[in-house]
């Protein structure tokens, strides 16, 4: 399963320079392709292009979303278990950990660089705990670790 | 159809030619044996040809990963790599965690298999765009902390593992290392790697893990998390001792519930046994010849737990752990930090070498992290040389002048800076004891303590008689994370598996060393239940939690789709079994010469200490353990109606 692209794109090579993994190829202003195996469904590609002509895998087109209005993870340091299992499911490594709660030994994770988050939202598909959330974003430059969702 | 839990591929590099391929593996594969231990088993078991040179071009050596990892199960994050090992000749496995087993799904495949020997040294590095070897020299000579470190800073956010100086220097008792030191120590696998010119693999991809039904793993594994985070206050440091030494006197033995020890684990690590199993007579002291008589309350204190937690900054989890046993260490001298000792290295470094200096013990750990050494092996090396010079078997003119004297900081300091560079007398024990006692002559090879060669770890059989029954008959021997007795307790595998012994709450202590056929019963148990739980990337320790808390068979069901019961994925275990038996058997091992040594069994007995009088039958519990798989009770080899019912499947 993957997206894909229709012919109405415009090959502004938006969707290629977003892909965390590389999955788009496509000369300018020609028709992109994305590669069935490598594309891992992170909708980056689709909340970026201006023509909507990325396709979900019902075939359904994504609709252009500004990044400052994409979702970035809240973490909840009172359900968390340290299990960096959210830090290895972020496909651009966005997310890392530190000694964030006091009287604590145990790494905690945070949002690095929000303007490194694809808001594929991974990390809260994935967290055990329900601990990860995703909530609106700040602003674009980066801040504090995240606060509790 | 997508698999589910597994990817349904591997990658299979050689290193001769440079050809790299990717390989569709059939699901009726993963139905017989699982991923990750199974896997590899399967796989080595048909493509390691008879007479194949373990350091040579026909070895295979495979990186693999769990069925679990990746699958939001708690406690799978753990990879293994697997070969012919060169320091037994039969079948290798060496296990570790850290945040690689992950690494290894995420470029679609379930196992990584190395064959041949590259001219020049190489690594693999892999990500979403392809997979290529890339030179090594500017990391060949390394060690694996600089290598890791370097290769990260060409390849960010890849995760890596590595050979350090003792691996490229082939030496017998090395393994590989990820996460700065964390090491797949045993079976000599690191030699097999370096001998391939093969000094990492570098691995940055980013694929998705399918499961069938992610919702009830997440169910699960909040059910244990439950159990995990309920971490009550306990004793300081310096009163494991004194338990300790209760529970060598009482002559009742409550039955283990794991709980115990995952507080023990969650508060200080491993290093929570450090004076608990000297006083309980779990520890060996002094190559074996010792007790906790020679290393009492005050020599063991310099190395009680709140030691190595108060130079802790921060905890270490394992990729999908909940518990995080792990943790940093500040240290003086040269290297400033190193992962906390765990107690095998400081039993390895203390009282089996009869060593009270702990800033030694740190910088021994960080060394032979750093080398990629073994430090089990690297401790017996010791421990051997030490008996060895005291008995006239080598002398100063081995050492370079030096005499050698048990528990001297300086000369075990001299011994292991040796051995890491193979210089000297460094040189005679970087292969490990067997090699060097078969130097040395029949004296050094009657007090060189190994199974089939592999040495092994800091757990007296004459306390619990199920590790002598697990060093003998396990197929990568002389390893104590195989099975015990008290492992088996902790499993508490009668709650969820039918026709499995039960154990009930209590019981009288001399009855562990009569009733074979029961040691045996329960040893075949664990054998089938660890293979499961390396097919699946568990960690022993969260086995150790219980059957009923963590739910390993509930877990590969809603990962992968299955609706197997608990006694299909025992006959899956048994199975993986049948696979490693008969590999070593078509190496040309006999299973009977693994056998542990006297000195673990009580042979003869010791006159004082906690196993003082007692005696370890394991050749009956062999024989037992044998009859009980369905193998030839005399020999050990499996049936062929039973080998061909396994080899069969492809």
């Amino acid at each position: 399963m993957a997206y894909t692209i229709s012919d109405a794109c415009i090959g502004c090579r938006a969707c290629a320079n977003v892909c965390p993994t590389g999955a788009i190829t496509g000369e300018k202003k020609e028709v992109h392709a994305i590669a069935a195996d490598t594309c891992i469904e992170c909708g980056a590609c689709g909340r970026v292009c201006p023509s909507a002509a990325v396709l979900d895998h019902f075939g359904l087109a994504f609709e252009r979303i500004p990044k400052k209005q994409w979702d970035r993870p809240g973490f909840d340091l009172k359900k968390c278990m340290s299990c960096t299992i959210c830090l290895d499911s972020c496909p651009t490594s966005a997310i890392s950990q530190s000694l964030l709660v006091k009287g604590s030994p145990h790494l905690f994770p945070f949002l690095t660089d929000e303007s490194l988050c694809i808001a594929c939202g991974f990390c809260a598909t994935d967290c055990p705990e329900e601990a990860v959330a995703m909530i609106p974003r700040q602003d674009t430059k980066p801040k504090e670790p995240a606060e509790v969702a | 159809m997508t698999p589910k839990g597994y990817m349904g591929k591997i990658m299979t590099v050689d290193l001769s030619t440079s050809a790299i391929e990717i390989e569709t593996v059939s699901p009726k594969v993963y139905e017989s044996f699982l991923s990750g231990m199974g896997l590899a088993a399967h796989t080595l078991y048909h493509r390691i040809p008879a007479g194949a040179d373990p350091l040579g071009e026909e070895n295979i050596l495979g990186f693999v990963s769990g069925l679990l990892t990746g699958t939001g199960s708690l406690f799978t994050g753990r990879w293994m790599v697997t070969g012919l090992s060169p320091l037994t000749g039969g079948w290798g496995e060496a296990n570790c965690g850290g945040s690689f087993s992950p690494a290894i799904k995420r470029c679609g495949v379930d196992g990584i298999f190395f064959k041949g020997i590259s001219p020049e040294p190489v690594y693999l590095y892999v990500d979403d765009h392809g997979v290529r070897l890339e030179p090594a020299g500017e990391v060949w000579g390394k060690d694996a902390v600089e290598a890791e470190n370097q290769l990260i800073k060409k390849h960010p956010n890849a995760r890596v593992a590595c050979i350090g100086q003792s691996g490229e220097k082939l030496s017998l008792i090395s393994g590989v290392s990820t996460d700065r030191g964390r090491l797949a120590a045993r079976s000599g696998l690191g030699a097999v790697m370096g001998s391939k010119n093969l000094k990492a693999l570098v691995l940055n991809g980013k694929k998705r893990i399918p499961v069938h039904n992610r919702e009830e793993i997440k169910r699960l594994s909040q059910i244990c998390n439950k159990w995990v985070q309920f971490q009550p206050p306990f004793v300081p440091g310096w009163l494991t001792a004194p338990i300790g030494a209760l529970l060598r006197i009482l002559p009742f033995v409550a039955t283990q519930d794991g709980m115990l020890y995952k507080i023990l684990l969650k508060k200080w690590g491993t290093v929570s046994m450090n004076q608990m199993s000297v006083e309980m007579g779990d520890s060996p002291i002094k190559n074996w010849t010792g007790s906790n008589t020679d290393w009492g309350f005050f020599k063991s204190f310099s190395s009680n737990p709140d030691v190595f937690i108060k130079n802790e900054t921060e905890k270490f989890h394992c990729y999908s752990c909940p518990l995080g046993c792990g943790g940093i260490c500040k240290t003086k001298g040269k290297f400033g930090e190193t992962h906390k000792p765990e107690y095998e290295t400081v039993l390895s470094f203390g009282g089996f070498i009869m060593n009270k200096d702990v800033d030694l013990i740190f910088y021994l750990n960080e060394l032979l992290n750093r080398a990629g050494m073994d430090t089990i092996s690297a401790g017996h090396a010791v421990a051997f040389a030490m008996e060895c010079y005291e008995k006239g078997i080598i002398s100063t003119g081995h050492t370079g002048g030096r005499p050698l004297e048990w528990g001297d900081p300086d000369d075990i300091k001299f011994l292991v800076e040796k051995m890491v560079e193979r210089d000297g007398i460094g040189d005679l024990l970087a292969d490990g004891v067997k090699s060097a006692a078969e130097k040395l002559g029949p004296e050094a090879q009657a007090i060189a303590i190994h199974c089939g060669g592999q040495e092994p770890a800091m757990h007296d059989s004459r306390n619990d008689p199920g590790f002598a029954l697990h060093y003998s008959v396990e197929p990568a021997p002389g390893r104590h994370t195989n099975g015990a007795g008290l492992y088996y307790e902790m499993y508490q595998l009668w709650k969820k598996v039918k026709g499995v012994p039960k154990i009930g709450p209590g019981y009288f202590k001399s009855s562990k060393y009569k009733n074979n056929i029961h040691h045996a019963r329960v040893g075949k148990a664990n054998s089938a239940y660890l293979n499961v739980m390396n097919g699946s990337g568990a960690c022993l320790f969260g086995g150790f939690l219980g059957a009923k808390r963590i739910r390993i068979f509930d877990w590969l069901n809603a990962a992968a789709g299955w609706q197997f019961t608990p006694e299909n994925y025992m006959q899956i275990g048994a199975n993986i079994q049948v696979l490693k038996q008969a590999f070593n058997i078509r190496h040309g091992l006999e299973p009977k010469n693994n056998r542990v040594p006297d000195r673990l069994l009580g042979v003869p007995p010791q006159t004082r200490g906690a196993n003082k009088g007692r005696t370890v039958d394991v050749d009956t519990m062999m024989q037992d353990y044998w009859e009980l798989f369905g193998w030839d009770r005399e020999t050990g080899h499996p049936t062929e109606e039973t080998l061909n019912r396994v080899a069969s499947i492809a």
